[in-house]
């Protein structure tokens, strides 16, 4: 099985092979309790990419590249998703923004 | 193949993931789709129609199996539960330790000497 070993390089190749092939790429993710793993797997029948973890942080980032693939299968591949990735980097500044001066 | 709303689709993926906390998995599968045949999309494509895409989500816990097709307007909204259960659920995978040992030799110790017991007691065949 294919697994990539960073995450950055796993979404970089999932979202390029979703939009290589929209109609038959599939993103699965299985999550056992009892061992504390999470696997992601994204393939076209064709290539397999699979990335495992049993860290919490993956856990967050994996919530974004969730975002990512419901807004591309959702709106369409061709959506951009700069803007999944780019509200969140908006919204992080405005929090740092809250500051002492009232 | 149990085809369901939004809502209850959630419900049945919380009440998954609940009856598989001590013994099996949850899988997930999302994918890009029209719900329509091949034969009706090729009709649809050379009468000029346009095809409107959804995303299709299938949840199993390896007995059961549900699905749920969310379209456009919907997807934010169940993106946001989605991630809510997905948070309040995922509770055993580990912690950061190296941030822990960064911070101070003694919570380290402490923290390791705890994680040294979560793991002998998970490797447990």
């Amino acid at each position: 099985m294919v697994y990539v070993i960073t995450w950055d390089d796993f979404v970089e190749q999932s979202v390029k092979l979703f939009r290589s092939n929209p109609d038959k790429t599939r993103y699965v993710m299985k999550y056992r309790h009892s061992d504390g793993k999470l696997v992601l797997k994204v393939t076209d029948d064709k290539q397999c990419l699979k990335f495992k973890t049993d860290q919490a942080q993956d856990a967050k980032k994996m919530e974004k590249l969730n975002n990512i693939f419901f807004t591309l299968m959702a709106r369409g591949p061709e959506t951009d998703i700069t803007e999944v990735t780019g509200k969140e980097q908006a919204a992080q500044p405005a929090k740092k923004g809250r500051g002492r001066k009232q | 193949m149990v085809r369901l709303q939004l809502d209850p689709f959630l419900n049945e993926l919380t009440s998954m993931f609940q009856h598989t906390t001590e013994k099996g998995s949850v899988w997930v599968t999302l994918k890009h789709s029209t719900d329509k045949s091949l034969v009706q999309r090729n009709k649809m494509a050379s009468a000029g129609k346009e095809l409107e895409y959804k995303c299709l989500v299938r949840a199993t816990d390896g007995k059961k199996n549900i699905s749920t097709l969310v379209g456009a307007k919907d997807h934010q909204r169940f993106q946001a539960s989605y991630a809510t259960i997905l948070k309040a659920r995922m509770t055993s995978l580990k912690k950061r330790e190296k941030k822990d040992k960064r911070k101070a030799p003694d919570a380290a110790d402490k923290k390791q000497q705890v994680s040294k017991k979560r793991s002998t007691t998970t490797a447990k065949p």
